[in-house]
């Protein structure tokens, strides 16, 4: 219940409210718009961030294969200047992470946002403007990194005519996330919102931090190498993975109708997060020229993580138990939950390798590659996939039109994941412990690492297919858009499987 | 009833990052940001020296291609890998070292060798060039990428060969009457590589005595 | 050094007392009473409880 002194302090800004909804209704607050009345509002906007998300997926994952062909196969494409191997790993990072990732958060957080604080998207036209600066900045940054404009930055080498365009656009976000949460018509805030909150104000604080201190008057010395993993670590730590949280804290509950098993280890799970994830970047320079006091205190925070690690794992467990069965019937928790299970997975991993004696042989090997894809593909783009899932039939108001595209889509890049994940883990290893053996000679490791890099293009040739049978899926969707609405012959949107599921 | 919070949550969110922003980014600002060079009182030699010309625009190439994606260049210290037994470094590296790094390169990734003591390694620029142009040249089985952009093949002139042609044999020559030359781009990164040694002492890192007699 | 040696000590002491402030702030304010109810957000009347969506493979009859 809210006072009603509340809910007029702000008339501006409810004026931003379409129709009834920014009218209020008094009494009980403002009137807390359905489901079908928000998802229509974010349809526009929320389709924009997907698929120019989509379209850099598509991109990115080409880039990944080239790249990934190239570092077995050298003489590869080798003529051109602009796709010389680091040109093209860079620009796959970069269209992946900025064009790809972050786009769809985007649309999932302003859809998430808007649901739970129960309020149509005001003035979504604003959003979608910020989604074309967006990828305007993504655009530019990508041509520069592949003319050869790379900063040569871990995960900020968009060259700095780029990153501002990029960071105006996130600041725009980062505000209307906040305007909306603010004209919320539920009071209460769940999880999810915290998280997203979160995720909104921390990341244009590290990338404007980063952008000064690297690109427009960059530090002295290993000062830059601090800054930037602190920063790169971050934007997995305090940007993607809140999001991704989010997205699990809701989807789980909302696919299988039932809440959250302990909100209680909710709140424990996110300020424990908060706490310590934000120390974890010097991990990436142990061994390095840096002070020992930086090095070790990352070190302690990363293996603190253990405690939001193991809670949000214990939280969502218990919450699934009894229904694993859905997963068969429901694409989005097949995605969501194969992302959660893999999120404590990447988690223990980047824990165990933060450790000294484990980095020692890891640090400089395929193992940390194979990590970064462990939690950035089969976390968070899972998390993603499974919510774009959700979220398109609803903002389209039309129903899949392919099931067997959704079983292609999640076995091919389900597959594909684990044949990347899984044996590059391992090969590092290996590599890492042949390395720091100084009798063997240096081109005997790279010997041992071909066979094992033929294999990842193969993974990624799965992942691949996967990602085209998605966006076959998804075009054909948009195609039916267009087509006069009928009443759907399939599920989701007639409540007719919500019955059957229940009934059984 | 739980009455909502926000305030309280937005304080959280921003104390959290502000706590690492001042403990990872302003405190090692202070501490290192003002790092200088060091004297040898004995030698009077002046280390790290600041790169000037050549290598400095050569600094630039390697950033633009991209070498730090396959190379690091940060020795470890004794007892932990085995950097200073594969010659990657006479001693370990510390923050002194990189002060007139414009881009720090250290790097995450050894696809490649270290190359903080390339210079002393491997000084011969007739082996970089022949490297760079092609790696099987000099390392058979490399997955390191061909450069050859960065040369320019060419007819011999009336004045025969020019003194800077590489000297490639075999499947890797170019055609009768045509030479390969270094651009400028490839001797300015050459000059740069060659310009790599981890060869001054400093107290905080002393090269150890027997090596350095040796 | 002596500036930064301020900032630890005074973050040392600060941080928990802040922590320690508003865990009995958001206990007196009655914020950990039945927070599961907050549970029960993603729900509502047309999609409450006990139902699930989003079945939709493999559901032909
Ligand atoms: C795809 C990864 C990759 C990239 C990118 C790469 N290298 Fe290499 N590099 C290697 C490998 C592998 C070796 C070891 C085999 C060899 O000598 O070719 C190597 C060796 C070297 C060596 C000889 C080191 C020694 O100890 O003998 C030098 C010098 C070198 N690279 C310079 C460069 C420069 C300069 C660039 C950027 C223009 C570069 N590399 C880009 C993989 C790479």
């Amino acid at each position: 219940m809210i006072h009603p002194s509340q809910t007029s302090k702000n008339p501006t800004l409810r004026a931003l409210l379409p129709g009834d909804a920014g009218a209020g209704s008094g009494g009980d607050g403002f009137r807390k718009a359905d489901l079908a009345e928000i998802d229509a509002s974010c349809r526009v906007p929320v389709l924009f961030f997907f698929l120019s998300g989509l379209a850099w997926l598509i991109a990115g994952s080409l880039l990944a294969l080239v790249a990934s062909i190239k570092l077995h196969s050298p003489g590869f494409l080798a003529a051109w200047e602009w796709l010389v191997f680091s040109n093209v790993r860079t620009a796959h990072l970069n269209t992946v992470i900025y064009g790809f990732a972050s786009q769809v958060s985007v649309g999932v957080s302003v859809w998430l946002m808007c649901r739970l604080c129960r309020i149509p998207l005001p003035a979504p036209g604003l959003v979608t403007v910020a989604n074309l600066f967006y990828n305007l900045g993504v655009t530019v940054g990508v041509g520069g990194i592949l003319l050869g404009d790379s900063t040569a930055i871990e995960w900020l080498e968009m060259p700095r005519y780029a990153t501002p365009i990029l960071f105006s656009s996130y600041a725009l976000i980062a505000v209307w996330t906040i305007v909306t949460f603010r004209l919320r018509a539920e009071r209460h805030l769940y999880v999810s919102q915290w998280y997203l909150l979160a995720a909104v104000l921390w990341f244009p604080w590290l990338y404007g931090t980063a952008q000064v201190m690297l690109l427009l008057e960059p530090v002295r010395g290993v000062v830059q190498a601090a800054v930037n993993w602190w920063f790169a670590h971050n934007v997995l730590g305090l940007w993607f993975t809140p999001i991704g949280l989010a997205s699990i804290y809701y989807f789980i509950p909302k696919v299988i109708g039932r809440p959250i098993h302990s909100y209680y280890l909710s709140v424990l799970g996110f300020w424990s997060l908060a706490l310590f994830y934000n120390w974890n970047g010097m991990h990436h320079l142990v061994g390095g020229p840096l002070p020992a006091w930086m090095i070790t205190i990352s070190i302690v925070a990363s293996v603190m993580m253990l405690i939001p690690v193991i809670t949000v794992a214990i939280n969502h467990h218990f919450t699934m138990l009894g229904h694993f069965g859905k997963m068969r019937h429901s694409p989005t928790l097949r995605f969501i939950v194969f992302g959660a299970v893999s999120y404590t997975l990447a988690s223990l991993q980047g824990i165990a390798s933060a450790l000294r004696s484990v980095s020692e042989v890891t640090h400089f090997t395929h193992h940390t590659i194979a990590h970064a894809h462990l939690g950035m593909y089969a976390f968070f783009s899972m998390v993603m996939f499974g919510a774009m899932y959700y979220i398109l039939p609803r903002i389209t108001q039309r129903e899949w039109p392919c099931n067997g595209l959704i079983s292609l889509h999640f076995w091919g890049v389900a597959l594909g994941i684990v044949l990347y994940v899984v044996p590059m883990s391992l090969m590092g290893f290996i590599q890492g412990t042949k390395l720091n053996d100084p009798t063997i000679r240096f081109l005997d490791v790279v010997q041992f690492t071909l066979p094992w890099l033929q294999l990842r293009t193969l993974a990624g040739l799965l992942m691949v297919a996967g990602h085209v049978a998605f966006v076959a899926n998804v075009g054909w969707l948009l195609v039916r858009m267009f087509e006069p609405y009928r009443k759907p012959v399939v599920r989701i949107l007639t409540g007719e499987a919500e019955t059957l599921a229940a009934g059984k | 009833m739980t009455m909502s919070y926000g305030p309280l949550l937005f304080l959280g969110i921003l104390l959290t990052l502000a706590s690492s922003w001042v403990g990872l980014v302003l405190m090692p600002h202070r501490q290192l940001g003002s790092l200088g060079q060091h004297t040898d009182p004995d030698t009077a030699a002046i280390f790290p020296a600041a790169r000037a010309g050549e290598a400095q625009q050569g600094a630039e190439i390697y950033r633009s291609l991209g070498c730090v994606y396959c190379h690091t260049q940060q020795v470890r210290p004794e007892d932990y890998g085995s950097d200073l037994e594969r010659g990657w470094g006479r001693r370990r590296t510390v923050s002194r070292d990189y002060i007139h790094d414009r881009t720090v390169m250290l790097g995450t990734m050894r696809t490649g060798p270290d190359l903080t003591n390339i210079g002393e390694r491997q000084s011969d620029a007739a082996w970089h060039y022949r490297h760079l142009y092609n790696p099987q040249t000099t390392s058979p089985g490399s997955i390191m990428p061909p450069h050859a952009f960065l040369f320019e093949t060419r007819a011999i002139g009336p004045a025969g060969r020019s003194t800077n042609a590489l000297v490639l044999e075999g499947a890797f020559a170019p055609p009768a009457g045509r030479e390969v030359v270094p651009t400028r781009r490839a001797v300015q990164l050459v000059a740069y590589l060659r310009s790599l040694k981890s060869s001054g002492d400093l107290p905080e890192a002393p090269v150890k005595k027997e090596e350095a007699a040796r | 050094m002596p500036v930064i040696s301020f900032i630890l000590l005074g973050s040392v002491v600060l941080l928990p007392a802040a922590a320690l402030w508003a865990l009995r702030w958001a206990a007196s304010t009655g914020q950990f009473r039945c927070p599961d109810k907050v549970a029960l957000l993603p729900f509502d009347e047309s999609e409450p409880v006990g139902v699930a969506t989003d079945q939709i493979l493999g559901n032909r009859r």
